[in-house]
């Protein structure tokens, strides 16, 4: 089955195909997971069809009456307002979709062990494995407070390389910005498609009207929160000085169980907000525990979110 | 209070120089560990309510401040070692009567308890003050300071050094009041008595004497209540007096412990130099609390000593080794000198034949006295001398002479008499038959106040015993030639028991002495000097009355000499045997009074206030570091 993904290999020597994050071993679940999602998203994957018939795609194309079974999302809420008739809206179904992963790469996502920036790049290879399996172009961007490097778009399942290859040059560095990096790649990116977020969502400044930059630009935003265990309860004890990762900002706290509790409570809080959001705005939004496996994880992702569905 | 350690001033310096460390390090910021955090806005609220408790830390940080500051005052005054004077200006006088008894090589308690007195004293000695003196006391069946009333700690644990325990009785009375002399007068003074409390009340006088002094008398007891121990309370040993080649013994044992045990005894012949001859091996059960007498008889293979060794049937050893082991010696085998006064008579010569330690010499009436006068038994046969030789003495038909005193006042004679009393359990009758001995003719005869009159007829006695001069004497009032006696068992037998019962009266053969007591040892008439050898030193003993005077606290066997040419081989065996009984006391035997008895009994050495110090303080860290690692003090 790895036959042809072998043959790349030798034809790229240079290629570190026992790098840690996207071994031998990582590349045979990467493949596993492909078909797994196939079998999940069977019948309905709308890239491969190729047709020019209307349906879920991202430019309008016309309204029809609302049968039970079909997605409320798609109800034209304004027409309702005018004609109290439940119309959905029709989009003109394209030839392939375009999936965007975007993957922050500021310094907080250097945390954890494993690294939350490290977990993100093997969840991101494998989104865009799935989506390179589904013929869907596939771009990588990586952010902080602005988009950094990026990947242009491709297609198909050779191109799988090129991903390992970008996402192995990603360092954690900078802060987070989601904000203003999603507002740039919004202005940068008229192709509309779906916008994965993988992020810790750990900015000051919040990452609420970042999604919504996503969601004004038309992207289909998809936010995938990655968190280390540790963070929700840290081993600290004593006298120590917090010091922030991106922003060097620092407070002493002398830690005790009761601290502790307040902060994991505080921390629980955190994560609600965010998802509480996400609900409101029906952007779909998947915690992740670094300390899950990625596969499962992805596959969570796939089942959850119906990302691909 | 007094420091015997660093001065006041010293201590007051080290506490004002570690305490002032102590606060400028308290005073420095608290360095905090670094620890990054992707995201420390999460922390605000948490930090922004810790702030409301930051009076309560600035407290606690007080709070931790004097618990640090009161370690250091606790140490520095350690460094002082701080004593208690007691209220008095002058120091004590310490009269330490250490109990050396047997009861006390008891290994119930590590090392033993005469290691643990040790102990115990060497507290005391640790508790003494600067002026304080003490005096350390062997208190065994005689009290001996092992060395000065001092200060000084080398010499008195020097004189510790000295204690051991002996195989004795400790003697309270004689201790207590040696201690009373050494205390009277002196100021502080108190009598301190280390034992495990297996002591005789002291007696009245004594009592009265210590209630009179006013002086404390405190006990420091030692050993454990739980003990096992198996003793070997009494062993005696004789010859059989027909054949000397055999011996009868007798052994004691008891088990004063609270479970039954079984035992293994043996016996050891000639055990004197070394390891002796097992003779006989045995394995007795003894209950709890039991005492079990055991006799052995026609023991052979042993012809000078005798030992008997007991061990545990388990193979483990019980706590007491002094009483394990008993020692004895066998009479001597020497042929008893027997001289016969008489004309020929066959029916004597024939009936001292029979016992070949008999080394027999015959005069007649006429040759009397002969030239060697030292005999062991002296038979006159229808003879009395004006005279007699100063020995034991068997008569035959005492008819004195005119002007003659013989051993009994004649008054007339009895016709055909007959044994009609008998003294049936009287030794000298043992296996015979005297009641239908036809007798021709006896002599009326008066006896003297404590003669005994062993056969009788009933005009008067036949067969008389007494003592005369000193000496002992066995008559026949009829002349044997004329009665049918000689023609009997009986006769031989009749004049074999006397002449065994001078002859071992003379020996004066005891089988074994006993420690903690005067040893009375026959030795020769001519013997102008004697020693005791122990481990290889002679020790001069004197002698009185015929008999060396020695004593030791030791068992086992020694050899007494004299100026003569035979040494004499004593065995000494454990005393006491309320030894055995290992149980501490609960009470002391002072004035009759219980423990509890405040002025007597159980006043609690002077304690070291430095160990307790550093002890607090180590408490006090303790506490501190878990109060802190479970974050109820940060």
């Amino acid at each position: 089955m790895f036959g042809w993904l072998r043959k790349q290999a030798s034809s790229a020597p240079a290629r570190a195909i026992d790098d840690d994050a996207f071994d031998e071993e990582f590349q045979r679940r990467l493949e596993a997971l492909a078909i797994a999602s196939r079998r999940l998203v069977s019948g309905r994957m709308r890239a491969e069809r190729r047709s020019q018939k209307t349906g879920a795609g991202i430019e309008f194309a016309d309204h029809r009456e609302y049968a039970p079974g079909d997605d409320f999302r798609h109800l034209d809420w304004k027409l309702y307002g005018r004609s109290e008739k439940l119309l959905l809206k029709l989009f003109q179904e394209e030839e392939d979709l375009s999936v965007y992963l975007l993957l922050d790469t500021s310094a907080s996502m250097e945390f954890g062990a494993p690294q939350k920036l490290a977990y993100g790049k093997r969840i991101a290879a494998a989104l865009a494995y799935v989506a390179l399996s589904s013929l869907d172009r596939v771009s990588v961007l990586t952010f902080a407070d602005v988009i950094g490097a990026r990947l242009p778009p491709t297609r198909g399942k050779s191109r799988i390389f090129k991903v390992f290859e970008f996402l192995r040059g990603a360092r954690p560095e900078g802060r987070t910005g989601i904000e203003g990096a999603m507002r740039a790649f919004a202005a940068q990116h008229k192709r509309r498609g779906v916008a994965i977020v993988i992020s810790d969502l750990y900015d000051p400044a919040g990452f609420e009207r970042g999604i919504d930059a996503l969601r004004y630009a038309r992207f289909e935003p998809f936010v995938i929160q990655l968190v280390d265990p540790s963070e929700a309860r840290p081993p600290l004890h004593g006298d120590v000085r917090l010091v922030d990762r991106e922003t060097g900002e620092s407070r002493e706290v002398t830690v005790t169980p009761r601290v502790l509790e307040r902060y994991a409570a505080a921390h629980a809080a955190y994560l609600a907000g965010i998802a509480s959001y996400c609900a409101q705005k029906q952007v779909p939004h998947v915690v992740i525990e670094t300390s899950t496996a990625w596969d499962d994880a992805v596959l969570s992702v796939l089942r959850r979110g119906g990302l691909l569905g | 209070m007094e420091w015997t350690g660093l001065s006041l001033g010293q201590v007051l310096a080290t506490l004002g120089a570690f305490g002032a460390a102590v606060f400028v390090l308290y005073l420095l910021k608290l360095r905090r560990r670094p620890v990054e955090v992707p995201f420390v806005r999460l922390w605000h609220d948490v930090l922004a309510e810790q702030r409301t408790t930051r009076l309560f830390s600035s407290l606690k940080r007080i709070l931790s401040l004097l618990l640090a500051l009161s370690v250091v005052a606790m140490l520095a005054i350690a460094l002082g070692d701080p004593r208690w004077i007691a209220g008095r200006d002058e120091g004590r006088t310490l009269v330490v009567l250490v109990d050396s008894s047997a009861s006390m090589g008891a290994t119930d308690v590590e090392g033993g308890r005469i290691e643990a007195a040790r102990e115990a004293v060497r507290r005391r000695i640790a508790a003494m003050g600067a002026d304080d003196r003490m005096i350390v006391a062997s208190m065994g069946a005689s009290t001996v300071p092992l060395g000065p009333i001092d200060g000084d700690p080398e010499v008195l644990e020097e004189a510790l050094d000295r204690l051991e325990a002996r195989d004795v009785a400790a003697d309270l009375a004689r201790g207590l009041g040696w201690a009373l002399d050494v205390a009277r007068g002196a100021l502080g003074a108190e009598i301190v008595i280390v034992s495990d409390g297996r002591l005789d009340p002291p007696g009245e006088l004594v009592e009265a004497r210590a209630r009179e002094s006013g002086i404390p008398v405190r006990w420091d007891r030692v050993g454990e209540t739980e003990t096992r121990n198996v003793a070997i309370t009494a062993f005696a040993v004789r010859r059989y007096p027909i054949d000397k080649s055999r011996a009868q013994v007798l052994i004691e044992l008891w088990n004063p412990g609270a479970n039954a045990e079984e035992i293994e005894l043996t016996l050891l012949g000639d055990s004197h130099a070394g390891e002796g001859v097992p003779l006989d091996v045995t394995t007795i059960r003894l209950g709890a609390g039991e005492r079990a007498t055991r006799l052995f008889e026609n023991v052979t293979g042993a012809d000078r000593t005798l030992e008997a060794r007991i061990r545990l049937a388990d193979g483990t050893r019980d706590d007491l080794a002094a009483d394990d082991r008993a020692f004895a010696r066998l009479p001597e085998r020497r042929r008893a000198r027997v001289l016969v006064v008489a004309e020929d008579d066959i029916y004597l010569e024939a009936a001292l034949l029979l016992d070949e330690y008999l080394a027999v010499t015959h005069v007649t009436p006429a040759q009397f006295p002969p030239s060697d006068d030292e005999f062991d038994v002296v038979i006159y046969e229808s003879f009395v001398p004006a005279q007699p030789l100063d020995a034991p003495s068997i008569w035959l038909h005492p008819q004195p002479a005119e002007g003659v005193q013989g051993p009994l006042v004649v008054e007339g004679t009895i016709e055909r008499p007959f044994f009609d009393r008998l003294e049936r359990d009287h030794p000298l009758l043992a296996f015979t038959s005297l009641r239908d001995v036809n007798i021709a003719e006896a002599l009326a005869v008066r006896v003297e106040p404590g003669d005994v009159v062993v056969g009788a007829d009933a005009r008067g006695p036949l067969l008389v015993t007494g003592t005369r001069n000193g000496r002992g004497f066995v008559a026949l009032t009829f002349d044997p030639r004329r009665s049918d006696l000689p023609l009997r068992v009986a006769w031989p037998l009749l004049l074999l028991h006397a002449i065994d019962s001078f002859v071992e009266e003379a020996s004066g053969h005891f089988s074994s002495y006993r420690t903690g007591e005067p040893w009375y040892v026959p030795v020769s008439p001519n013997a102008t000097r004697a020693a005791l050898v122990d481990d290889g030193a002679e020790h001069p003993v004197p002698i009185v009355d015929g008999r060396a005077v020695a004593s030791s606290e030791r068992a086992g066997f020694y050899l007494l000499l004299t100026d003569g040419p035979d040494a004499e081989h004593l065995a000494v065996n454990l005393g006491p045997s309320g030894e055995a009984d290992l149980a501490v006391a609960t009470t002391m035997p002072i004035a009759g009074e219980p423990s509890e008895a405040p002025a007597i009994i159980e006043a609690p050495v002077r304690g070291e206030p430095w160990a307790w110090l550093v002890l607090i303080a180590f408490g006090v860290l303790a506490i501190e570091w878990v109060t802190f690692h479970r974050r109820w003090t940060v």
